[in-house]
């Protein structure tokens, strides 16, 4: 087979080679017009790209305006974050401010409350200055009246001190006259006078006496009234039984049981505190006269919420509580003279020495059966 | 005794009458000058006015002298008495009415050798005027005569 299948062959191989020629040449055409075409394609593309490129370049130029919008609308964002946080911490510090300012009214409202109250304290401290002001004006006119008053006073105690004087000595000489020439008529000439004659004589000296023991009393009175007060620590106690001694060898033939409590102690003027005591003892002495035994106490009694009080108790005459009120007056008298001689000027004293120092007098009694003086040194208690 | 001269100083005429009953009741008979004002005082004291030339050999035993005296008063005469050598000495008790502390504590002050009241009951009277006869005239020893 070789020679005919081999020349067969080849002719077939021509035939295929003829064939793909033909083929080929057929696929040349056709390739020719797809160049052609692809040549077009590509005049579209080509001008596809340059609508690209000018799509591109528009892209890219909105893509620019984009960015750049980005960048401005980033910028406003931080901007915004920024007015955010400003306005964010601007809110923080509102709130600070409003407690601040909350703070500060609470406190313009307290100074406010504080300044009210200020004011009406300054207001009655006003008040209370135009008063002190008028009571300073007050004290001013009182004191100038005062100052008048004590010049007049000054004035008026010098004249009485001068009237003291005057009739100290003055009063005293005439009396002395009518007492010592009525003697010495009683004396001299008692052959030409017979007995009415010489009692008259006697009740001429008599009347004379009483008179100038009179003066020597209310002289008395009145110097208590002008003595200087000096108080100091005085032992009653002492002081009454010097007085009562005195009242016994006056009068030994008495008998009079005086008592006189231990320790009484008081703040007083000693002279002025003597003739109170002189005053007093010596009243229940001349009263008690005819007890048997007469009875004479002096005491003091502390009380709580009052000074202490001192008494005088005697058992004698005693007097009328309806005439109490007449017992301190200057000449009164409750009892006849003749049985109880006296001026009427002791208790008169006594009361004048006791206000001295600011003290009280007062008496209980009743007739026949005694009577207690009793009296105060002062105001406070001890 | 008798030479011892009593010098009182006394204005009331009845004051001097009363005194000089009261010493003659108590015999005291020694001489007594009466001076009526303390310028008569003075003048008998110092020889002077109407005692010019008075010897003053006799010194005075004592001056009763009254207080209250118009001229010049008793306080000047004794003052004046003090302050003088020839009557520095002379035993002064003053005789009065007055009462008054304060004339009492300046008649002591300027040198008074006494105070003495005069009473209104002339017994009283009597009696000081005994009292004062007998201290002064017989019990106390003047001084010696300086002038």
């Amino acid at each position: 087979m070789r020679g005919a299948d081999l020349e067969g062959r080849v002719k077939d191989l021509e035939n295929a080679q003829k064939a793909a020629m033909n083929i080929l040449e057929d696929f040349g055409e056709e390739r020719a017009r797809f160049e052609h075409v692809q040549m077009a394609v590509f005049n579209i593309l080509e001008d596809f790209g340059e609508e690209r490129r000018r799509l591109e370049g528009t892209h890219s130029a909105t893509l620019n305006i984009l960015e750049d919008f980005d960048r401005e609308k980033s910028v406003l964002q931080n901007a915004q974050r920024a007015t955010l946080n400003v306005l964010e911490d601007f809110g923080e510090e509102k709130l600070r401010l409003e407690k601040i300012q909350r703070a500060t009214f609470n406190i313009l409202e307290d100074l406010d409350e504080e300044k009210r109250k200020a004011e009406a304290a300054s207001e009655q401290l006003r008040e209370r200055i135009v008063l002190l002001r008028q009571a300073d004006e007050e004290i001013r006119k009182l004191n100038e009246g005062l100052k008048r008053r004590a010049v007049e006073l000054e004035a008026i105690n010098s004249e009485i001190v001068s009237f003291s004087y005057s009739v100290s000595h003055d009063l005293r000489a005439p009396l002395r006259a009518i007492d010592g020439f009525s003697q010495a008529l009683i004396e001299d000439y008692s052959g030409q006078l017979d007995d009415q004659g010489k009692g008259y004589l006697r009740r001429v000296r008599h009347g004379a006496q009483r008179m100038a023991l009179l003066i020597d009393d209310m002289l008395k009175l009145s110097r208590v009234t002008r003595a200087e007060f000096h108080r100091e620590g005085v032992d009653l106690t002492a002081l009454a039984r010097e007085v009562a001694a005195e009242l016994r060898r006056a009068n030994p033939e008495r008998e009079v049981e005086l008592s006189v409590d231990e320790g009484l102690r008081v703040q007083g003027d000693a002279r002025l505190l003597r003739i109170t005591i002189e005053n007093l003892l010596g009243n229940a002495w001349k009263f008690t006269r005819g007890r048997k035994p007469a009875r004479i106490e002096l005491g003091g009694r502390v009380h709580p919420d009052g000074p202490p009080t001192y008494f005088v108790r005697d058992n004698g005459v005693g007097f009328d509580m309806a005439y109490a009120d007449k017992l301190f007056g200057a000449f009164q008298r409750l009892h006849d003279a003749r049985e109880f001689p006296g001026t009427g000027i002791g208790l008169a004293t006594v009361q004048r020495v006791v206000r001295k120092h600011g003290g009280k007098i007062w008496a209980v009694g009743e007739v026949d059966k005694g009577s207690t003086f009793h009296f105060t040194l002062s105001k406070e208690a001890t | 005794m008798k030479d011892k001269v009593i010098l009182l100083v006394e204005d009331n005429p009845d004051d001097v009458e009363l005194t000089l009953r009261a010493l003659k009741k108590n015999n005291i008979r020694n001489e007594v000058v009466v001076a009526k004002d303390g310028v008569e005082a003075l003048d008998y004291l110092f020889a002077t006015g109407q005692y010019a030339g008075r010897t003053t050999a006799v010194q005075t035993q004592v001056v009763l002298l009254d207080l209250k005296l118009p001229k010049v008063d008793g306080l000047e005469v004794l003052r004046r008495m003090r302050g003088d050598e020839r009557t520095r000495l002379v035993p002064v008790v003053i005789l009065t009415s007055s009462k008054e502390e304060q004339d009492v504590i300046a008649g002591y002050k300027l040198g008074a050798n006494s105070y003495v009241l005069k009473p209104v009951n002339f017994d009283e009277f009597v009696e000081a005027a005994r009292q004062l006869g007998l201290y002064w005239l017989l019990l106390n020893e003047a001084p010696p005569a300086t002038a």
